[in-house]
Parts: structure tokens; sequence; C-alpha cells
């Protein structure tokens, strides 16, 4: 064994003693939880918040329809759910089958498929690039995410549900009651 | 005469003028004693026959006086001598005859015998008138006129005869002198032949003399003077030849000394093949041995190909292992995320336990972070092991190459052992080819002094050859002098 694996085994033992001394946290206001995604070979960023799950290889029965953007449907916990592709929604649609998938939160229920899963980062509500209130907002993306020196543009669900809802021909609450 | 021997020529000259002069004395003395015997018949018909018929004449006369004194005397004794006389006078004819061979003076002679016969009947008659005249008064008695007629006639035969017998000996005469005269002439004539033959064969003589032995001579002297030449430059031949060999005894010297030098050499090559050889058999041993390591490294790498290969299949199975660790990794990530997106709407307890998920999320992580690394570690591993299955798998096919290689260089290393044999066999029968060729070498450098001591022999000799050309030139210039072709 090299020295330098035991030093990361007794690191990794401190460190996992060291959460057991450390009291207890609380996840406040000041971090925000986002899945580091890659849709369409580009980076993207997900709200943990506003998902509902991640499921990756999930089975998605194709559906014939006009809309390329729609996978198929697929079932999750006896629910049929219709499953879009990110990087068909996003507009840079790519010929390779999504492997993740994940489950928007909020009704109608909303099966979101991205091709990559970079990982799972908290960040700092700070490091979050907002867009300026009063704009029009438009297409799915709001804000960016400094991430490791690079900018991820972070994909709102809602809006995305609502760009879905728009392709299909419903009209939203929200334009309605505006 | 062409294609005899000078001499043959001088003896048939000489033959033939001696034939010639012996012809010429043989036919003198015939012909003179032909002169000899045709004279002497002359002298002896004119010595006996004419003197006989002169004796006659004679005898007649004397008759004549008996028969007359008879006449005269009547005494008998005249009678017996005219008896006398008649008688000598027939003994003379009868002698007369037997020396006559003339028929013409036969004739004559028996006219003589007749007249004779008629003269003597005439004086008997007269003889028997005188007997019966006792005393005689005068002849008259006792004349007859017979008488003289017959005695006239007689004598006048016996003149006839004689006149013949003298014109017979006149005949003889002429006809021997004109005999003699023919044999000179006949020997002057022969005597012409004579001369003129010995002048012939003289003449030829002389001019074959000048032709063929001044030819001979100019020859002999044309061959001196090349002789001379000749004699001249085998001189300077053997003048050279003479250094030429002085030369040749010393290159040979020299090369006498390189050949003990290369028998020398061929020793120690010799040795140093039977050296050599004895390292190759030595090394023959050591081929042997080398040959057993290289099979036992044959069997060795082909261990270590079953080792790595195997090697390669464990690391395989540890990656199978490693993938499933990372699979679980990434489900309990999953987990991890899925508590905390469940936890974040479950209140303060969904709080406390989303720090819980987050820490599971964490070590998924690093769990999968390591899995990736002993991925990588495996992937290298087994680079490193495929990589080491190669290289060995290459380094037992040279190893084989090497065997083939190893085989082939003990075959040539075998054959070197038997070539070296062979030249150490060969190195042997140089050494003694070269002491053999030292031995010859000596040997021609002892002819080679012999020859160069009789190169100098033939110089001088040539040398006294040149001058004896010299002298039998200068003895057939004086040759050709007294024959007398000098300039021919």
């Amino acid at each position: 064994m090299s020295p330098g694996v035991a030093d990361r085994i007794e690191r990794l033992r401190w460190e996992f003693d060291r959460s057991f001394a450390e009291p207890v946290r609380r996840h406040d206001e000041e971090h925000v939880e986002l899945l580091e995604i890659g849709a369409g070979g580009r980076p993207y960023a997900l709200r943990l918040a506003q998902t509902a799950g991640l499921h990756p290889d999930r089975p998605v029965t194709p559906l014939p329809g006009p809309l390329p953007a729609l996978l198929g449907l697929a079932g999750f916990a006896g629910a049929v759910i219709p499953v879009y592709d990110l990087a068909a929604l996003l507009g840079h649609p790519i010929a390779e089958r999504p492997r993740w998938l994940v489950l928007a939160s909020g009704l109608p229920p909303l099966g979101l498929a991205f091709h990559e899963l970079h990982g799972h980062v908290r960040v700092a509500a700070e490091a979050i690039v907002g867009e300026e209130a009063g704009e029009d907002p438009r297409g799915c993306v709001r804000g960016l995410a400094g991430l490791g020196g690079a900018a991820r543009p972070i994909v709102d669900v809602p809006a995305t549900r609502a760009q879905v809802h728009a392709l299909t021909g419903h009209v939203r609450t929200e334009e309605a009651g505006r | 005469m062409a294609g005899r021997t000078f001499g043959a020529k001088l003896a048939a000259g000489f033959g033939l003028t001696l034939a010639l002069t012996l012809l010429m004395t043989t036919t003198s003395v015939l012909a003179l004693r032909y002169v000899l015997v045709t004279k002497d018949k002359v002298v002896e018909i004119a010595a006996s026959t004419l003197v006989e018929a002169q004796s006659m004449n004679v005898l007649i006369e004397r008759r004549i006086a008996d028969y007359r004194a008879y006449i005269l005397s009547g005494k008998a004794e005249w009678l017996n001598a005219t008896a006398q006389d008649r008688k000598d006078f027939l003994d003379q004819v009868t002698r007369v005859r037997e020396t006559l061979d003339d028929p013409t003076a036969i004739r004559l002679l028996d006219a003589v015998s007749a007249a004779e016969a008629k003269h003597a009947t005439t004086i008997d008659d007269v003889i028997a008138k005188r007997q019966k005249i006792t005393s005689l008064t005068s002849t008259a008695q006792l004349s007859n006129p017979q008488a003289k007629p017959a005695r006239e006639a007689l004598q006048a035969a016996i003149a006839s005869l004689i006149a013949r017998i003298g014109k017979i000996v006149a005949t003889l005469r002429k006809e021997s002198s004109d005999r003699a005269t023919y044999a000179i002439l006949f020997l002057l004539g022969l005597g012409v032949v004579l001369i003129t033959s010995a002048a012939g064969v003289a003449w030829r003589l002389s001019r074959d003399l000048r032709r063929e032995v001044g030819a001979a001579v100019g020859h002999i002297q044309s061959s001196s003077s090349e002789l001379e030449a000749a004699a001249a430059q085998q001189a300077s031949g053997g003048r050279d030849q003479a250094s030429a060999m002085s030369e040749i005894t010393t290159t040979i010297s020299e090369l006498l000394i390189t050949s003990r030098q290369i028998a020398d050499s061929a020793q120690r090559v010799s040795k140093i093949a039977e050296d050599t050889a004895d390292a190759a058999r030595t090394g023959d041993a050591t081929i042997d041995q080398t040959r057993a390591s290289i099979n036992a490294i044959r069997a060795q790498v082909d261990q270590i190909v079953q080792h790595m290969l195997s090697l390669g299949e464990k690391s395989q199975q540890i990656g199978t292992v490693v993938d499933l660790v990372s699979e679980l990794a990434e489900q309990t990530n999953i987990l991890a995320i899925n508590a905390t997106i469940e936890a974040s709407g479950a209140g303060e307890w969904g709080r406390r336990f989303a720090v819980v998920a987050e820490e599971i999320r964490k070590l998924a992580d690093r769990t999968a972070g390591s899995a990736k690394e002993i991925r990588t570690l495996i992937d290298d591993v087994r680079g490193a092991v495929n990589t080491t299955v190669m290289a060995t798998e290459i380094g037992a096919k040279a190893v084989d190459a090497g065997t083939r290689q190893f085989d082939d260089a003990t075959n040539s290393f075998r054959r070197i052992v038997q070539l070296v044999a062979t030249t150490s066999e060969a190195t042997r029968e140089i050494e003694l080819s070269t002491k053999q060729q030292t031995t010859a070498v000596e040997q021609v450098n002892s002819a080679a002094s012999d020859t160069a001591r009789a190169s100098r022999e033939t110089e001088a000799s040539a040398v006294q050859t040149k001058q004896t050309a010299a002298h039998l030139s200068t003895l057939s210039g004086d040759l050709l002098d007294l024959v007398g072709t000098r300039g021919h």
C-alpha cells in the first residue's frame, strides 16, 4: 500500500469521525442544492429543490407524435409520466439517447431526460447570478451558477414545464392569470 | 654430271682423259704394227720373190754360158754343168712359184717354164749335133735357126715376170705407204679428239670448281659471318644470362629466406590451428550447456507468459468487481440525491436527514472516485500485462529464433570445428610442402649457380667461336681468291 493511499485512508477516517463530532448543521437559505448535468453536450445545472427524483436508465416507451422533444412515457410509482428531452427543449438536440431522468416537482408530473450527471453540489446563494427583476424571461434558463471557475446556466424546471405546455398547446394558468 | 661430287667429277674427267690416252696409245701401236707388217710384206716380196726372179735370169744366163762352153769345147764337163744349170733353174722356178700368189705372175711363170722348155729342146738338139761332131771346125755346123728366138723368148718371158713382180712390189709399197698415211691421219684425228676432250674436261672442271666450290666457299664465308654474328650474339647473350643468373641466384637466396620464414609461420599456424581445434572442442561442451540454458529460459518464458495471462484474467476479474463497486457507488449517489430531494420537503428533520444524505453522497462520490482510480490502475495493470505478455511472446519468439539461430550457430560452430581440423591438416601439409619447397629452392639455387658458371663458360666459348668464325671468314675470302670467284 502506498503512503498516499494510507494518508487518504487516514484522512477519510478522520473526516468521517469528525462528522460525528460536529454540532448538528442545518441547510439554511444561504445555500442552494444544484445538480450538475450535461444535456446535448453542454453543461447545465438544475435546482434540486425543483425536482422530485433522479433516476437512471429508466425504460421509456416511445409515443408517436409531432413533437420530437417528447421521448415517450415512463412509469413511476404507478403513474405514467411524459418524458421530454431536455436538450431538445433547450434547442440543441443530439441523436444520443439520454440516460438520466429527473422528475419535475409540482403538477402535472413531468420527466426531463438528460445525457450526463456530473454531480450534486451545494453552492452559496450569492454564487448564483440571477436575472434582473422585471425582465421578461424567455426560454427555460434562469440565471448562472459559478461552479469551479466555470459558469453553468441554471435550467428552471417550472419554465421548462411552461415551455412544454406551450408546445403541447395548453394555456398556462400563470399566463391566463396575468 | 650434275648432282655428283666434285671428286667424282674430277675422277670422271681424268678417267675420260686416261681412256682417250690409252685408246690413242693402243691405236698408235696397232697402226705402227700394221704399217710394219705391210712394209715387211713389201720388203719380203721385194727381197725374196724379186731376188728369186732375178736369180732365174742369172741361172739362165749361166746355163747359156755353160752350153756355149760345151759347144765350144765339147767337153762333158760343160755338158754336165749345163744339165746342172737347167736343174737349178727348174728348182728356182719351183721356189719362185711357191712364193707367188698373183695369178698374172703365175701365168707369166708358166710362160717362162714353157719358153724354157722350148729353149731346152732347142739346146738339146744342138747338143745332140755337137756330140756327133768330134772335131768342130765351125759353129755354123751347129747352127739352129730356132735357137735364138727361143732364147730371146725365154729371156723376154723372164723379163716380163720380173717386171710383173716389180710392179707387184711397187703396188704393195704404195698400198703400204697409203695405209701408213691413213694411220697417221687417224692418229692425228684421235689426237685432236683427245686434246679437245682434255680441254673440255679441264674447262668443265674449272667451271665446276669456280661455280660449285666458289659458291660453297661463298656460302662458307657468309655462314662464317653469320656464325661470327651469332657467336657475338651468343657471347652477349651468355653475358646477359650470366648476370641474369646471378640476379636469379640472389633472388632465389631471398626466396629461400622467405621460404624458411613461411615454413616457420606455417608451423606456428599449425600450432594455432591445433589450439583452435582444442578450443572448438571445449566450445562444443559450452554449446551444449548453453543449449540447455536456452531451453530452460524458454520454459521460464512460457511460465511467465502463463502467469501473465493468469494475472490478466485476475485483473479482469478485479475490473469486474470494481465495476460492481462503481455501480454500487453510483446507485448510492443516486439514492443520496433522492434522499436529499426527499429531505428538502420534510421540514426540520428533513434538513438534518439531508446532512446525513450529503455525507452518504460524499462517501459515494469518494467510493466512485476510488473505484475510478482502481479502474485506471487496473487498466494500467492490464495494459502492462498485455504489454508484458506481448513482450514475453516476442521474447519467446526471439528465444525460438535465438534457438534456431543458436542451432545454426551450433552447426556453423561444428563446421568451424571440421574446417579447423581441415585447416590444421592443410597447414601441416603446407608446412611439409614448404620444407620440401625450401629443399627444392636450395637445389634450384645450386643449379642456378651451376648455370651461371656454365653461362660464363658459354660466353668464353662464344668469344672463342667468334674469333674462329672471323678466322674462317678470312680463310674463306682467301679461298675465294684462290678459286677466282671473288666478287661473284
